[in-house]
């Protein structure tokens, strides 16, 4: 298991880091039906697995970035700051998604996971369309610990996930300058 | 003086505002309670929230006025996730039914975070909810609800605000509601992050109630559907004539136009005759009555022989019913091989009938002899017999024979010198043959008929036409036939013994006739109508 799991993550590295010096994306992504599709699985995997007993065998705490926006202090903060928190969160539940994926057994569950993670990995291509630094694969904490917190089950890592991707991801992807200006 | 102005005027200003406001208060006032009774419908947890904008949250419960503590009573406690718990000031208002409601209101939210609420009495836990305040959102309806023409028909296009909030824009769906003026009964139609649609499939001329409703379409925001806007009325263009109905109606009047038309054209003789009754007149019967003789019809009558000679055929035919008979005497002489002669024209010649069958049938018989070439040699053998055995050709013979004739000439001579029209008749043939033959010890005894040469007798004519000619010999084989007439009847010319030699010689001539008189000799006005 932990041999597969290594040489899978080599591979995820060695794919990522291929992906990594690919140029990016000359046409920024800035249609929200695209972030709108991600979320609906998250919200569809986070209502699936709620049922699940006993977490689905999911056991540990998972490091998650906190959600919440407060719109009066978005206003104040730029796009670089808010590009920092959507990135070092999506690795923060890349990473946590990677480690549930690793005890859960089910078929069903797995492919749902698997799927939320490549929904993630995408999410890290649309920020590069959109000229933003993709930090998500840097271990760094950018944001140090404040802005994380912990959860202890599948289903809560689930509802943060998608609270995160409803919330700060979409209001980047609003707010970013590539799209602004083509949609106005 | 200037004092109490400067305070009038600001009383003024102060009034001004504070009507305003007042305006805006209320309706402010209005639409919170449009709101909370909406919720009250729609929202069965306790307290009811809403979130009116980006950052703003409003909470509140209802209470029966007789249960219904203070304001104070109550404590609104809410706690963001991981977060400390923070208490919000309750409001009492009255409400309609006895009831009593208690709002908290939230100047600054956090979404995507869960927040929990939870109202006490009296230290008392009565509420108890967790939300995500962005799934709790009641818009104001949209504003400026507006409808134009299209232009096209049954077509009406509403335009509205939009709901100003910020980043929400392309999360925001609609609902039209449209019907007729004066019906309940509508339809809806939803559209998504636009702000104008076009409602297409109405009747024309009609006037239409559209009123519309916002929400948040639920993938990142999500929330109640507005009240609906106060409803506009349009009506939409009138209706044009149905473009396949009036090309149809054209096509069908068209059609029936065209039938009567032709309706018309068929009967029109008859139509004519009964608007324009042509009044009957006898002239066609009598030829030249009118227009010659002017109605005078014993004049006409005396005119006979160019009116006899006018006559239809079968008329005329009866007048001389003898010179079918001559023919037949000479034809039945000893001499003459009746065997050898075309049957047909032996027939015609040697039978003593009655006249009026035997022209009709020398006419065809005859002609038809006459056209058998082929028959040329016995013919002609049976000719020269003729010729030389020239007794059975009498005077007499001849003269009858030249009655024939007579007919022919009719038109320039009267009947009733038969005789003498006979005998200057005969004289064209004995030119004829004398012509041939180039001598002249006839042409003494045919004085005269140089004379007659020049009348406008159609078979003579055409003799005389002749001998100055070649006739188409076509060799000495060919026996040609001097036709007394215009060649219906077919003659032996060799009447005259003057001329047997000739005829032995087989110069016989056929009148070539077949109508073609020459049109300077043919008199003017006489038509084409040989008698026989």
């Amino acid at each position: 298991m932990s041999s597969i799991s290594g040489l899978v993550a080599v591979l995820l590295t060695v794919l990522q880091w291929a992906g990594r010096g690919l140029p990016s994306p000359v046409r920024p992504i800035c249609d929200p039906r695209v972030l709108d599709r991600f979320i609906m699985e998250a919200r569809d995997t986070e209502t699936a697995l709620r049922g699940c007993k006993a977490g689905c065998g999911v056991t540990g705490t998972f490091v998650v970035p906190l959600t919440n926006v407060d719109f009066v202090v978005l206003e104040t903060k730029d796009t670089e700051e808010q590009a920092l928190e959507v990135q070092s969160g999506l690795f923060l539940f890349g990473q946590a998604l990677g480690a549930v994926r690793e005890s859960v057994s089910r078929a069903a569950v797995k492919s749902l996971i698997d799927n939320n993670k490549s929904n993630i990995h995408s999410l890290g291509q649309v920020l590069r369309s959109l000229h933003i630094k993709d930090l998500s694969l840097s271990p760094v904490p950018a944001v140090g610990d404040s802005a994380t917190r912990k959860v202890s089950s599948l289903s809560e890592l689930l509802r943060v996930h998608t609270n995160f991707l409803r919330g700060k991801v979409r209001l980047l992807l609003t707010n970013a300058p590539a799209c602004q200006q083509n949609s106005t | 003086k200037k004092m109490t102005n400067d305070n009038l005027n600001k009383l003024l200003v102060f009034c001004v505002l504070f009507c305003a406001q007042k305006t805006s208060i209320v309706h402010g006032a209005q639409a919170l309670e449009t709101k909370v009774a909406l919720l009250l419908h729609a929202e069965p947890e306790n307290p009811k929230c809403f979130a009116e904008g980006m950052s703003d949250l409003t909470c509140f419960w209802e209470e029966d006025e007789e249960r219904a503590g203070s304001a104070d009573q109550y404590s609104f406690i809410y706690t963001y996730q991981n977060e400390n718990s923070s208490e919000c000031s309750i409001t009492a208002l009255p409400a309609a039914g006895g009831k009593r409601l208690y709002f908290c209101r939230l100047s600054q939210t956090q979404l995507f975070v869960p927040l929990d609420i939870r109202v006490f009495r009296d230290d008392l836990l009565i509420h108890n909810r967790s939300l995500f305040i962005e799934a709790v959102f009641l818009l104001d309806p949209p504003a400026n609800l507006t409808l134009t023409s299209t232009g096209m028909q049954g077509q009406l296009k509403a335009s509205w605000l939009p709901p100003s909030l910020k980043y929400m824009g392309d999360s925001m769906m609609y609902e039209v509601s449209y019907a007729m003026a004066g019906s309940h009964i509508g339809k809806v139609e939803e559209v998504q992050a636009s702000s104008e649609l076009i409602l297409r499939g109405l009747q024309s001329g009609t006037k239409y109630k559209v009123r519309i409703r916002v929400k948040l379409d639920g993938i990142s925001y999500s929330g109640y559907w507005s009240a609906w806007t106060d409803p506009v009325l349009m009506e939409t263009m009138p209706g044009d004539l149905d473009p396949l109905i009036v090309s149809l109606s054209l096509i069908i009047s068209l059609v029936l136009t065209l039938l009567s038309l032709l309706v018309l054209m068929s009967h029109r003789r008859f139509l004519l005759k009964k608007i324009w009754p042509i009044i009957p007149t006898p002239e066609s019967k009598f030829q030249g009555l009118f227009k010659v003789y002017g109605g005078d019809f014993q004049e006409w009558l005396g005119h006979s022989t160019g009116g006899l000679w006018l006559r239809p055929t079968y008329f005329y035919s009866e007048e001389f019913p003898v010179p079918l008979e001559v023919l037949s005497e000479v034809s039945l002489g000893p001499a003459l091989p009746s065997s050898a002669l075309p049957p047909k024209a032996s027939e015609a010649l040697g039978e003593e009938e009655d006249e009026d069958k035997k022209l009709k049938r020398v006419d065809p018989a005859l002609m038809e002899g006459w056209r058998k070439t082929p028959q040329e040699h016995w013919t002609m053998d049976q000719l020269r017999a003729i010729h030389q055995h020239p007794a059975p050709w009498t005077q007499s013979s001849l003269l009858e024979s030249h009655d024939a004739y007579v007919t022919l000439n009719a038109q320039n001579h009267s009947v009733e010198e038969p005789l003498d029209d006979i005998l200057e008749e005969t004289l064209p043939l004995q030119v004829l043959f004398a012509s041939g033959r180039t001598s002249s010890e006839s042409r003494s005894d045919l004085g005269s008929v140089q004379q007659s040469s020049g009348s406008g007798r159609l078979s003579s004519q055409s003799s005389f036409e002749y001998p100055n000619h070649t006739w188409p010999s076509k060799g000495p084989g060919y026996t040609y036939m001097a036709v007394a007439d215009s060649g219906v009847s077919m003659d032996y010319s060799p009447m005259s013994s003057n001329k047997i030699d000739d005829i032995g010689k087989g110069v016989i001539y056929t009148n070539e006739y077949k109508n073609e008189i020459p049109a300077h000799r043919r008199p003017i006005g006489t038509p084409i109508h040989f008698a026989f």
